[in-house]
C-alpha cells in the first residue's frame, strides 16, 4: 500500500532527523560543559539566560530559525538542537556537582587533582543525572522533529500535517501514533538503560 | 519583507515593519486570543491539579497509579496529544485548551502531593498536640507550608500552557501561533520574527512573574527547610 | 469549634499499670504513677527510658497497650483527644512555632479556631506576652525566625498557656538553649511556676534541672518507675543503687576541696554586659534587640549586679533607675577555692557569681556546673 512506503519513508526521516539533532545536541553540549566546569560564574550566567529561553514555546523556536537559517533539514536540526541543549547541560552540571561535598573532600586528602577527581569521582557519580537529561532530550527532541515539518524538515510531521489539511484522519493517525510509539518506546528503553548504569548505591 | 535573506534595517524601518505585521496579522487580536486560552487553560489546570494532590495524599494507595498514568500523558508529545483530541473535540481553541490542561496538571499535581506529605514532622506534632482535628492540621499547617512547591509546579504549569496554546494556531484556534503559522506558510520573514519575538516576549514574562509569586512565597512561608 | 473545659483543677492525675511496646521492646512497662493536683512533677531518666512516651500517653499522642490513664478519676480515654488536647498545654524541646504564622497568630491559633473574636484574642496574646516577659508592641507581629532561641520558648509557653488550661505537659523544654538562657529561664520558670499554680508534668534528663523546678521527681528506667518523692527523700533514702548514683547521693562533695574557681569558670560572652549607666529603658531595647534574657552591670571590682528581663521590665514601667532592678553578683577571684566559692553563692541564694581577671569580668561561675562537674 502507498501508505505504507510513505508511513515507513517518513518513519526514517523522522528518526534521522531525531537522533541527528539528539547527537549534535550532545556533541555541542560538550565544550559547553567544559566551559562551566571552568568558570562557575560564567556557568550561572548561561544557565539563567537558557533557563529564560526554554519558557518560550517551541513552536516560536521551530519558526525563528526560517529567517535566521532558512528551511531544510539543517535548520531543522538546528531548531531541534537550541531546545535540547539545556536539558542535557543543566542535567550533566548539575550531575557532576551534587557530590556529597565530603566525598570531594576526602578524595583531595588523599592526594587526587582535580581532574582526577572529575573523572573518578563526580563522573560516576553524574551517570544517572547526565542519562536523565539524554532522556528527556530524547523525548524532546521526537516532540520538536514533528513541528520541523513546518519549515521543511519532513518526517512524521509532514504526514500528520498534509493528512490534517486533506481531512484525511488515516494519515493524521498514521503519522501520530508512531510518534507516540517512539516517545514510549524512548522512555522506556532510557529508563532501563539509566538504572543499568546507576551504582549500586546511588540506587533510591 | 519577503524572501530569506536579512538585510540590515535601521530602527525607523523596523518599528514601520513591526507595525505592518501588527495590523496585517491581526496580533492584537491574536494576542487576546492567546491569552485567554492560557488563563482559561491554566485556572482549570491549577483547580484539578491542586485537587488531584490532595486527593492522592488523603489516599497515598491512589498515587502510584494516578502520578504513573499522568506521567505517560507527558511523555507524549504535545503536539500528538493535541492530535489524538481533534476527533473528541473538534479542530479549535476546545481541544488546544483541554490539551493544555492535561499536559499541566501533573507539575502541580506531583507538587501539591508531595509538598503536603513532606511536611517537617515536628509541626505536625505540635499541631496535633495543641488540639487541631486531622481537617485543621490540612488547611492551617500543610497547605500554607506547601504553598512554594505549589508555585513551583504552578510555574512549570505556566511553561507547558504557553506552549500547547502556541500549538493550537496549527489547528485553527487562533493565538498567536495562527500568525506564526502564516508567517512559515506566506514564507514572510517579518512576520515570523515578529511574532515569534512577541510570543518569546510574553511566554518569558508569564514564566518570570510566576517565579517571582514563588519566590516571594518561599520567602514569607518556605522558611522550613 | 467550641470545646468546654473538662476539668477546673486537676485533683490527681494517675497511671495504672500503663504498658506500651513496640515490637519487642517496652518503652513503658506497667507504670504506675500520681501526680497530685497543684505540683511540678518531674519525669527523669536515660535516653529511651520511657519518659517522654508515658508524657504523650498523658494527652493521648501515644495510646497504652493496656492500662488506664485517668484524671480526677475519669479515664481519658472516654474523652475525645482533640478536646483533651485543647484543655492540656503542651510545650516541646523544639517548640515548635509553626514557621508561616506571626507570634500573635501562634499563640492564638487555639482561640481562632474556637471561634473567638478578633479583639479577644489580640487581648489574650497581649496579656500573655506581658507574662512571658516579651513585650507586646514589639514581638506582636514578629516571625519565629525573627526571634532568638529564648524568645521562642518563651512565645511556646504563651501559646501553650492561651487556653487556660489546668495541666501543663513539657518535654524539656530548655534542653535546646544554651547554659546562661537555660539557667535565666529556668529561673523565670520557678517564678511563673508559684503564679501559675497548675499541675504541670516535666520532663528532663538534667538532674539540676529537676532539682531546681520539681516538687516530686519521678525516676524512670528501663520502662518502669523506679522511685517517686521529693528531692530530699531522693538524696537521702535512694531506692537503689541507680538512684543514689543519679542524685549523686555518695559523690558530690569528693572533689571539691582540691578544686579552684578558675577550674570551673566558663568564659564571659561581653554581649551581656550593660554600660552601668544605661537608663531601664535603653536596657529594655538593648535587650530585646540582641535576644538576651539577663544583664550583668559591672561598676567596679567591689560592686556588680545581675538583672533579668522581666525585671528590667517592671522596673522601666514603673519608671526606676536600672540600679533598683539590680540583684547583687557574688565576685571572686580565680584563685578562690571552690568550695568557700559554692558557700558563698549558697549563702546568698545565688546561682551564679562573675570571676575578674585583673580587676576586669572575665568569666562566670555556675553553681549548678560545679555539681555537675563533681562527678
Amino acid at each position: 500500500m502507498v501508505l505504507t512506503a510513505e508511513l515507513l519513508q517518513a518513519t526514517l526521516e523522522h528518526l534521522v532527523l531525531t537522533y541527528t539533532a539528539l547527537i549534535a545536541g550532545i556533541l555541542v553540549a560538550i565544550p559547553l560543559i567544559f566551559l562551566s566546569l571552568y568558570s562557575a560564574g560564567l556557568a550561572s550566567i548561561i544557565m539563567r539566560f537558557s533557563n529564560l529561553f526554554q519558557a518560550v514555546p517551541s513552536f516560536a523556536v521551530v519558526a525563528v530559525v526560517v529567517p535566521l537559517i532558512g528551511i531544510g533539514f539543517m535548520p531543522a536540526v538546528i531548531a531541534i538542537m537550541l531546545r535540547v541543549l539545556l536539558p542535557i547541560i543543566k542535567n550533566t552540571y548539575i550531575g557532576l556537582f551534587n557530590v556529597d561535598p565530603a566525598l570531594i573532600e576526602s578524595s583531595k586528602g588523599i592526594g587526587l587533582t582535580d581532574f582526577q577527581i572529575l573523572r573518578n569521582v563526580r563522573l560516576p557519580n553524574a551517570y544517572p543525572a547526565i542519562f536523565a537529561g539524554i532522556k528527556f532530550a530524547a523525548i524532546l527532541a521526537n516532540s520538536i522533529a514533528v513541528l520541523t515539518a513546518l519549515i521543511g524538515g519532513g518526517g512524521l510531521g509532514s504526514m500528520i500535517f498534509e493528512g490534517f489539511t486533506n481531512f484525511n484522519t488515516a494519515k493524521v493517525l498514521a503519522g501520530v501514533l508512531p510518534v507516540i510509539g517512539i516517545a514510549l518506546f524512548l522512555d522506556f528503553s532510557f529508563s532501563k538503560i539509566e538504572r543499568w548504569l546507576t551504582p549500586e548505591y546511588l540506587r533510591k | 519583507m519577503k524572501g530569506d535573506q536579512l538585510t540590515t534595517w535601521s530602527i525607523n524601518e523596523i518599528f514601520a515593519e513591526i507595525l505592518r505585521v501588527w495590523t496585517t496579522q491581526l496580533l492584537t487580536l491574536r494576542t487576546l486570543e492567546h491569552l485567554y486560552m492560557f488563563a482559561v487553560a491554566l485556572f482549570f489546570s491549577v483547580l484539578a491539579g491542586v485537587l488531584i494532590g490532595v486527593l492522592t495524599y488523603r489516599n497515598p494507595r491512589f498515587a502510584d497509579p494516578i502520578f504513573n498514568g499522568l506521567n505517560i500523558v507527558e511523555t507524549i508529545p504535545d503536539v500528538a496529544l493535541l492530535v489524538l483530541l481533534l476527533p473528541v473535540f473538534g479542530i479549535g481553541k476546545g481541544p488546544t485548551i483541554v490539551a493544555s490542561i492535561l499536559y499541566s496538571i501533573l507539575p502541580i499535581a506531583r507538587n501539591t502531593y508531595t509538598g503536603l506529605s513532606n511536611v517537617p514532622g515536628q509541626y505536625l506534632e505540635i499541631a496535633e498536640a495543641m488540639g487541631l482535628t486531622r481537617r485543621e492540621i490540612l488547611f492551617e499547617v500543610r497547605f500554607p507550608l506547601s504553598l512554594p512547591l505549589i508555585a513551583g509546579g504552578i510555574r512549570i504549569a505556566v511553561v507547558f500552557t504557553m506552549g500547547v496554546v502556541t500549538l493550537g494556531g496549527l489547528i485553527a484556534a487562533g493565538g498567536l501561533g495562527a500568525a506564526l503559522q502564516n508567517g512559515i506558510q506566506l514564507y514572510d520573514m517579518g512576520t515570523i520574527l515578529v511574532t515569534g519575538t512577541w510570543v518569546g516576549i510574553l511566554a518569558v514574562f508569564l514564566d518570570g512573574a510566576a517565579g517571582a509569586i514563588e519566590h516571594i512565597l518561599q520567602v514569607r512561608y518556605g522558611k522550613w527547610s | 469549634m467550641i470545646s468546654r473545659k473538662l476539668f477546673e483543677r486537676i485533683k490527681f492525675l494517675r497511671l495504672e499499670n500503663v504498658t506500651k511496646r513496640y515490637g519487642e521492646n517496652f518503652a513503658v512497662r506497667n507504670l504506675n504513677l500520681e501526680i497530685q493536683g497543684g505540683e511540678v512533677l518531674i519525669l527523669i531518666g536515660k535516653s529511651g527510658s520511657g519518659k517522654t512516651t508515658a508524657l504523650r500517653m498523658m494527652n493521648r499522642l501515644i495510646e497504652p497497650d493496656s492500662g488506664s490513664i485517668s484524671i480526677n478519676g475519669v479515664d481519658i480515654s472516654k474523652f475525645d483527644p482533640i478536646l483533651l488536647r485543647r484543655n492540656i498545654g503542651y510545650v516541646i524541646q523544639n517548640i515548635g512555632l509553626l514557621p508561616h504564622l506571626r507570634v500573635s497568630g501562634n499563640i492564638g491559633l487555639i482561640p481562632k479556631l474556637e471561634g473567638w473574636k478578633d479583639e479577644r484574642i489580640r487581648e489574650a496574646v497581649r496579656d500573655l506576652l506581658n507574662f512571658v516577659s516579651l513585650p507586646p508592641q514589639i514581638f506582636m507581629d514578629r516571625y519565629p525566625h525573627e526571634l532568638s532561641g529564648g524568645q521562642q520558648q518563651r512565645v511556646g509557653l504563651a501559646r501553650a498557656m492561651v487556653m487556660n488550661p489546668p495541666l501543663f505537659l513539657m518535654d524539656e523544654p530548655f534542653g535546646a538553649l544554651d547554659s546562661l538562657l537555660r539557667a535565666q529561664l529556668q529561673d523565670e520558670f520557678y517564678r511563673i511556676k508559684r503564679e501559675l499554680g497548675r499541675t504541670i508534668v516535666f520532663v528532663t534528663h538534667d538532674i539540676n534541672e529537676a532539682f531546681r523546678l520539681g516538687d516530686r521527681i519521678a525516676i524512670i528506667d528501663n520502662a518502669e518507675v523506679v522511685q517517686v518523692g521529693t528531692p530530699q527523700e531522693l538524696i537521702f533514702s535512694p531506692a537503689t543503687e541507680l538512684v543514689a548514683e543519679i542524685v549523686d547521693s555518695k559523690r558530690k562533695y569528693r572533689h571539691i576541696d582540691a578544686l579552684k574557681v578558675k577550674d570551673l569558670a566558663q568564659p564571659l560572652d561581653k554581649r551581656y554586659i550593660l554600660d552601668p549607666c544605661l537608663s531601664a529603658a535603653s536596657a529594655l531595647d538593648h535587650m530585646s534587640a540582641e535576644g538576651l534574657e539577663i544583664a550583668l552591670v559591672f561598676k567596679s571590682p567591689g560592686s556588680a549586679g545581675r538583672v533579668g528581663l522581666s525585671d528590667v521590665m517592671k522596673t522601666a514601667s514603673s519608671g526606676k533607675s536600672l540600679e533598683e532592678a539590680l540583684k547583687p553578683l557574688p565576685l571572686f577571684s580565680p584563685e578562690t577555692s571552690l568550695l568557700e566559692a559554692l558557700l558563698r553563692l549558697k549563702a546568698n541564694g545565688e546561682s551564679m557569681g562573675l570571676v575578674l581577671e585583673d580587676d576586669k569580668p572575665e568569666k562566670v561561675l555556675f553553681s549548678d556546673r560545679i555539681l555537675q562537674n563533681l562527678v
